[in-house]
């Protein structure tokens, strides 16, 4: 998604981890950790100029 | 569409029926269990303040399913014109309407049109106004550059069509216009039992 980001134009992209998601279910907690699945913050600019 | 997401298209079209199921579910009945935190608990969980959450509509707060705080780095100010990308029970679309106040302008996107009117009454009782549009993150109801900021929570990974909405996002907003989005990342490409199966990549 960062570089989805920077793709689509915008600047200064930033990101942090959400530190307390996680799904309520363990099997689903699980698999997702598996995968590295995590929920972030994700701030950007739309540049005044192009 | 073309390639991938062209081939994808039946499945997406389920994929939003599952989408509009599950969170007009979570809306109905929020005493449900699912397979992520919601209402209270999770906005709690996630550090949304005890003021707003005793001050917001009792249906917001417990129909809320976002997976962290999108206000935590928004810095909306007042006047400006936000736009809750999928703004589904309000809670969030509520936060904002205060903190742009009466000269700000609160504007909600959502699927499911029976969310939009469920929205703007939560957004009504706190003597707020907020306008909601039915419509997809991918074809963004709304002008060009006609938003200061962009606002949304947990709703983007549930598009297969991920770039798109970013270049939504991008077109919807005012140059030097921000966006602030908490959203689910997976560091690996997930498995095709997972893409093709519509309750867990709804959930």
């Amino acid at each position: 998604m960062f570089r989805l980001l920077e793709e689509s134009g915008f600047s200064r992209v930033r990101s942090a981890v959400v530190p307390r998601f996680r799904f309520r279910k363990a099997a689903t907690q699980d698999a997702a950790e598996a995968y590295g699945v995590k929920a972030v913050l994700m701030t950007a600019l739309k540049p005044t100029a192009p | 569409m073309t390639g991938v997401a062209e081939s994808q298209a039946p499945l997406e079209a389920v994929l939003k029926d599952e989408i509009i199921r599950m969170y007009q579910e979570v809306a109905e009945q929020p005493e449900g269990t699912f397979h992520f935190y919601h209402g209270r608990e999770a906005a709690e969980l996630f550090g949304y303040s005890a003021e707003w959450l005793d001050r917001a509509p009792a249906g917001a707060v417990a129909s809320f399913a976002g997976v962290g705080n999108p206000h935590e780095r928004s810095q909306l100010k007042p006047g400006e014109t936000v736009l809750d990308l999928g703004s589904g029970a309000g809670l969030d679309a509520i936060i904002a309407s205060w903190q742009v106040g009466p000269d700000g302008r609160v504007i909600g996107v959502d699927l499911n049109p029976a969310m939009c009117v469920k929205a703007q009454a939560h957004v009504a009782a706190t003597g707020m106004q907020m306008e909601c549009r039915e419509g997809g993150m991918e074809n963004i109801p709304l002008p060009d550059a006609s938003v200061d900021v962009v606002i949304s929570n947990g709703v983007i990974n549930l598009s297969f069509r991920k770039r798109r909405v970013l270049q939504e996002i991008f077109r919807v907003l005012r140059p030097g216009g921000r966006m602030s989005i908490t959203d689910i990342v997976s560091a690996k490409q997930l498995s095709q039992s997972i893409v093709n199966d519509p309750k867990l990549w709804a959930s």
